[in-house]
């Protein structure tokens, strides 16, 4: 076979990208912590290699006739057996090219955005762990491993959402993200148990493969991927459990752009793409995700028509989108939700590292207190900014456009219109909320501040602040050019992905001209709505939502979810399965403790008796054994 | 034999019982040990009463290695009450229990 080159290569490429961010992680911790400058390099060291091995694994496998799969037993205890290995197919194959180029684009664009932070080398150390764990999160082969790593990314994500321990928001934040997507991990942990005990073993190809059917009954198939679905709905910030992304945006910016909108929240996008064959037993739970996506996608989107926070708003849009893929791979699309998921990775992760450019120089994060603010002088991150809007509202040529029109397909193919009516009217509020923000940032009205000369950043002009801006300006180029030509990438990529997957051969190509042009127009509505309120010379600069107080105030709160999320708090858990638990320890286990021990010493007291050291105490109890003995002996 | 053997460990019974009860229940060292003069006493008596009784020499030579117990204990057991009570200034028993 011609491709033996690239598979006899395979083994120590995989190896090479999924091991040496750990090699940097430790050597960062453990010898670099005050090297500031050795601890980037190592780092970014580690992940141009992994980023060199993706790539020429994806350019080796690009037209691969099977999966590859490589495994050694770890452990193994009676009948059971724990493989850890590797699984390169089209999908795992994108995913990892995916994460290394965000990873190395991020890591670069950090050494000006970090620079000076006294956390550098742990905040290196950090994201070397987490491009170790999302690498192999991509490739793991069984369900075990891939949880495993899916538990480790938290714990990176915990770990840099926190990262400016001294913010005491910032400590919450991180808490709240794990508790969040901790709750959701049980039940995937649930899940996969219910697969172990119908299926044998938890290998990702045999979940997927034909035999599952025989061996799972349709109800154990629902109840599993019901309760998978809840570890996707933790890690990628859906309905329910979807307060946590905004509260992360507290750490730091590049952060939020790798973590928080291109590849971690996007593991439980993965996740449902990994295991799409073996959800699509199932119709119930199908639909249940589809519900659960749509309704994601809708919340999230109207919280962004009304936040004023620049990172708060790309982190709405984060989950909507993520709801937007969940709801296209729950519509039957495992194509278009792929394709969504690779060209918003490119999108929102220029997106957020535009925005750090801004937060980085003017330290705030209010969009109406940066456009009192010479952002339009920063020529490359405005730029790349309008072009990752543009992309994020799905006009076309960008990246978004081309993703946005098969997924649309894929929910008008569907029986109910409902869906394909909540997707437009979602295409509709993202173009208006990211126009918004675009019109508000760059758009100021005028005389709100002098003309300041462009270039604005010359007023930074030293050195070491040129080469900062840099050294994240660079990385935008680059991203911007991935979301201008990736949605040129549609045919190549589709016959990639589903040319050899199963279980996606029932895509239907053709959709009708008005699939494309409904929520094109929508598109152009909401963005022409934005210009009209807040674009245009003289706008009035509120939005239709923010005249409508009591509207604008539920969509503020979040709809009352972490209301909700309080009071649930508050009244179940604290005083109804805490207050139980408390009265479990009291009476129960302190009470048999006590209990215990009372009875040892009254034990211990009542033999005590026998022995009180009196001469007659001794003899009293010689002289009854002996009468006992013999009374025994005698007549027993 | 006039009396029955019997009687003679009826009377052994008693005997012991009451050392026992003297040795066990009196607050006081002296009687403590004149309770076991009177168990040994007691057991004695049954030792006479068998030999009599089996026509055995063994029972009338254990009991004179009683009396000779019984001497070597009073004798012993006045010399520690005396050193007791000098130590403690006391003869109850119950105040002896450093061991406890």
């Amino acid at each position: 076979m011609t491709m033996s080159w690239a598979e006899n290569a395979a083994i120590p490429a995989v190896l090479a990208a999924t091991v040496l961010p750990l090699l940097a992680f430790a050597a960062i911790l453990l010898f670099a912590r005050s090297r500031p400058r050795l601890s980037a390099r190592l780092s970014i060291g580690a992940v141009t290699v992994s980023l060199g091995c993706a790539l020429f694994l994806l350019a080796g496998h690009w037209r691969m006739e099977k999966p590859v799969q490589v495994t050694v037993r770890w452990l193994v205890s009676s009948s059971v057996e724990i493989p850890f290995g590797f699984l390169l197919d089209p999908l795992s194959l994108l995913m990892l090219a995916i994460v290394a180029v965000i990873s190395f684009l991020v890591q670069v664009y950090s050494l000006g955005y970090m620079a000076g932070d006294p956390g550098y080398s742990r905040y290196y150390g950090f994201m070397s762990l987490f491009a170790w764990a999302m690498m192999n999160l991509t490739v793991a082969p069984t369900l075990l491993q891939l949880f495993i790593f899916w538990e480790l990314v938290g714990l990176a994500s915990y770990l840099l959402i926190g990262f400016w321990v001294e913010k005491f928001s910032a400590t919450q934040a991180g808490k709240k993200a794990f508790v969040m997507t901790r709750t959701g991990d049980v039940l995937f942990f649930l899940g996969f148990l219910v697969v172990l005990l119908g299926l044998g073993n938890l290998s990702i190809l045999e979940m997927n493969g034909p035999r599952v059917t025989g061996l799972m009954a349709p109800s154990a198939l629902t109840l599993a991927s019901l309760l998978i679905f809840g570890g996707i709905v933790g890690k990628s910030a859906q309905f329910p459990l979807l307060t946590w992304l905004p509260d992360a945006m507290e750490g730091p910016t590049p952060v939020s752009a790798l973590l928080h909108s291109a590849t971690m929240v996007a593991a439980g996008v993965y996740l449902f793409a990994r295991l799409f064959p073996f959800f699509s037993l199932s119709p119930t739970a199908m639909s249940v995700f589809l519900a659960v996506g749509t309704l994601s996608m809708l919340l999230a989107s109207t919280m962004a028509l009304v936040s004023r926070d620049i990172k708060k708003i790309w982190a709405y849009s984060t989950i909507s989108q993520l709801g937007l893929m969940i709801m296209a791979l729950a519509a039957g699309g495992y194509f278009s939700g792929v394709f969504h998921l690779t060209t918003h990775a490119a999108f929102k992760a220029l997106l957020f590292l535009c925005s750090g450019v801004f937060i980085h120089l003017y330290h705030t994060n209010d969009i109406f207190e940066l456009s009192e603010l010479d952002c339009r002088g920063l020529r490359i991150p405005a730029t790349c900014m309008v072009v990752a809007a543009a992309a994020l509202a799905g006009l076309p040529p960008l990246a978004g456009f081309f993703s946005k029109e098969v997924i649309m397909a894929d929910l008008a193919a569907l029986a109910n219109p409902v869906w394909f009516t909540a997707g437009v009217l979602g295409v509709f509020l993202t173009a208006y909320y990211a126009f918004r923000l675009v019109f508000v940032v760059f758009l100021p009205p005028p005389g709100s501040h002098e003309t300041a000369p462009l270039g604005g950043r010359s007023d930074h002009g030293t050195d070491r602040h040129e080469a900062e801006y840099r050294a994240m300006a660079w990385p935008l180029v680059v991203l911007a050019g991935l979301t201008l030509v990736l949605g040129f990438f549609e045919h190549p990529l589709k016959s990639f992905l589903v040319g050899h997957s199963p279980g996606s051969a029932a895509h239907k190509a053709g959709p009708a001209i008005w699939v494309t042009l409904v929520p094109l127009g929508m598109a152009a509505a909401g963005v022409g709505l934005a210009w009209l309120e807040f674009g245009r010379r003289g706008a009035p600069r509120v939005g239709f939502v923010d005249r409508i107080p009591w509207l604008r105030r539920l969509f503020e709160e979040r709809w009352y979810l972490d209301h909700a999320y309080r009071f649930l708090l508050d009244r179940v858990v604290d005083r109804g399965i805490s207050a139980l638990c408390f009265q479990t320890d009291n009476k129960v286990i302190d009470g048999g403790i006590d209990g215990m021990s009372r009875g040892t010493v009254d034990g211990g007291r009542f033999l005590a008796f026998l022995h009180t050291g009196g001469i007659q105490a001794r003899l009293l109890v010689t002289f009854a054994v002996m009468v006992f003995l013999s009374l025994y002996y005698f007549f027993g | 034999m006039i009396v029955p053997f019997g009687h003679v460990l009826l009377l052994a019974g008693i005997l012991f019982a009451l050392g026992m009860f003297c040795a066990l229940a009196r607050r006081n060292l002296i009687m403590i040990v004149l309770g076991i003069e009177i168990a040994l006493n007691a057991a004695s008596i049954a030792f006479v009463g068998s030999a009599l009784h089996w026509k055995s020499i063994e029972g009338q030579a254990l009991v004179l290695f009683i009396l000779a117990v019984a001497a070597t204990e009073v004798s012993v057991g006045l010399a520690v009450i005396v050193y007791a009570f000098r130590r403690s200034g006391s003869f109850d028993p119950n105040t002896y229990n450093l061991l406890k």
